[in-house]
């Protein structure tokens, strides 16, 4: 057995549990709140998108070109560091909230393309066909339009999210600390860059693995995967 | 600022010359990897197919940057020479296996979408398996990847900025330095970088586009 201890020492590993547990539930809580943020901002973006007003959807247009096209560090990088004090917080951002901000706007671009997307696929004959049993607007949103994109949208959306948990890793470039963090608090204080990493991977796996079941079930559930 | 500009210029495109190598490396070395990967998981039989997709999903649950620093600190700790790498190759290889996971997902994608039949009537005509696969289906197959493969172009040019943390002189490094000396217009110079980004992947997302009316695509998983 002692290779293994050569190559992966889990004794020390043990010591740095807790770096591990905050870690992760620092990458959870980063993941979840850019979550929410990117499908604010997704949402919007669809709408505006849709929009007849060439104004608002050569807006939203740009915009997902934009984050398309250049990597999320320089995104990170550039609301993180050229950020001017903000009017009104009246200071400039810190790294957790510049990290979860471009997180939020690069997946919401992401997000946006995903949402429109399940918009377009219900068919014109499904509001009709709504329409002409006297429903009103908000019933064949609410009834008929709505059920069938949620179904359309989830895994895509799940997939998307899985992406997200793993960029939330470059966020440790501005010192944020989350999982990827937790590896190289490791790695600087006792130079063993085996157990910091094959840790932190393990980790994500862990998560991806969740993740992965968990779209799965929703699939299953909601039987609207026409992959 | 504009002197800036004129200063940091040279320093960028020179930066950008180092994306533009790993980028082109591994758009060569990556694609032909997830070819052979792609292939193997339709062609082989479950034992090779179950190897593979543990291979697709152990890089696809993990970010490129663990892959990185696993391949860049943790391989030179297991003491074999040849795993001792420099920066430039540990950051193609690294590079390279994770863009292999979206090709051979595509790879397969595309040839699962070649209806049956094809391959069927090939057979019939007495086409050994190989040779139904060479003649009939990859041929109609690789139309149908070249749409995605776009996609994982634009992946890979933005993964190379991740590289710059093992200290590649590639164009954020290079932006990186030139606020250093700048540090007034960090703005300015992160802007700069962003847009010789946009002006190397928007062309490639445009041809993808273009090649998806023109030759229609399959659906990635991501």
């Amino acid at each position: 057995m002692d290779w293994i201890v050569e190559f992966y020492n889990w004794r020390v590993v043990i010591q740095f549990i807790p770096e591990f547990v905050d870690g992760i539930s620092a990458t959870l809580w980063i993941s979840l709140i850019s979550l929410i943020l990117s499908l604010i901002i997704g949402t919007i973006g669809a709408i505006m998108r849709m929009s007849a007003n060439p104004v608002l959807w050569r807006i939203a247009a740009g915009y997902v070109q934009a984050i398309r096209s250049t990597p999320l560090l320089i995104q990170i990088y550039v609301i993180y560091f050229s950020m001017p004090a903000l009017p009104l917080l009246g200071r400039r951002l810190d790294e957790l909230e510049g990290g979860i901000i471009a997180l939020g706007l690069n997946a919401g671009a992401y997000m946006s393309e995903i949402i429109r997307a399940g918009i377009e696929s219900i068919s014109r004959g499904q509001v009709e066909g709504a329409q002409s049993v006297g429903m009103t607007y908000l019933q064949r949103m609410r009834y008929v339009v709505l059920p069938q994109a949620f179904a359309n949208v989830v895994p895509p959306l799940l997939g998307q999210t899985a992406v997200l948990i793993k960029d939330s890793s470059l966020v440790s470039f501005i010192g944020v600390f989350e999982l990827f963090g937790a590896g190289l608090t490791v790695l600087s204080e006792r130079l063993m860059p085996n157990e910091a990493f094959m840790t932190v991977a393990a980790c994500y796996l862990v998560i991806y693995g969740v993740m992965l079941a968990f779209s799965n079930f929703a699939q299953r559930k909601l039987g609207g995967a026409r992959t | 600022m504009i002197d800036v500009i004129v200063l940091t210029m040279p320093f960028l495109l020179e930066g950008l010359w180092m994306t533009f190598q790993i980028s082109s490396i591994t758009i060569l070395c990556g694609s032909a990897l997830g070819f052979v990967v792609g292939m193997l998981r339709t062609l082989g039989g479950w034992p090779i197919s179950a190897t593979l997709g543990i291979y697709i999903h152990a890089l696809r649950g993990t970010p490129f940057l663990v892959h990185l620093y696993v391949i860049y600190f943790v391989l030179p700790s297991t003491g074999i020479s040849w795993l001792q790498l420099e920066a430039f190759p540990a950051a193609v290889i690294a590079l390279s296996l994770y863009t292999s996971t979206y090709v051979a997902e595509i790879v397969r994608g595309a040839i699962e979408a070649v209806p049956r039949g094809q391959a069927e009537a090939a057979r019939s005509t007495g086409m050994t398996a190989l040779q139904s696969m060479w003649h009939v289906v990859l041929p109609q197959a690789l139309k149908l990847m070249i749409p995605p493969m776009g996609g994982v172009y634009v992946i890979i040019i933005k993964g190379t900025s991740i590289v710059s943390v093992i200290g590649i002189a590639e164009l954020v490094r290079a932006g990186e330095h030139a606020t250093l000396r700048h540090p007034r217009e960090l703005m300015l110079i992160y802007g700069m970088t962003a847009l010789m980004y946009f002006a190397y992947c928007y062309p490639v997302l445009r041809i993808a586009r273009w090649a998806e009316t023109r030759f229609g695509s399959v659906r990635l998983s991501s």
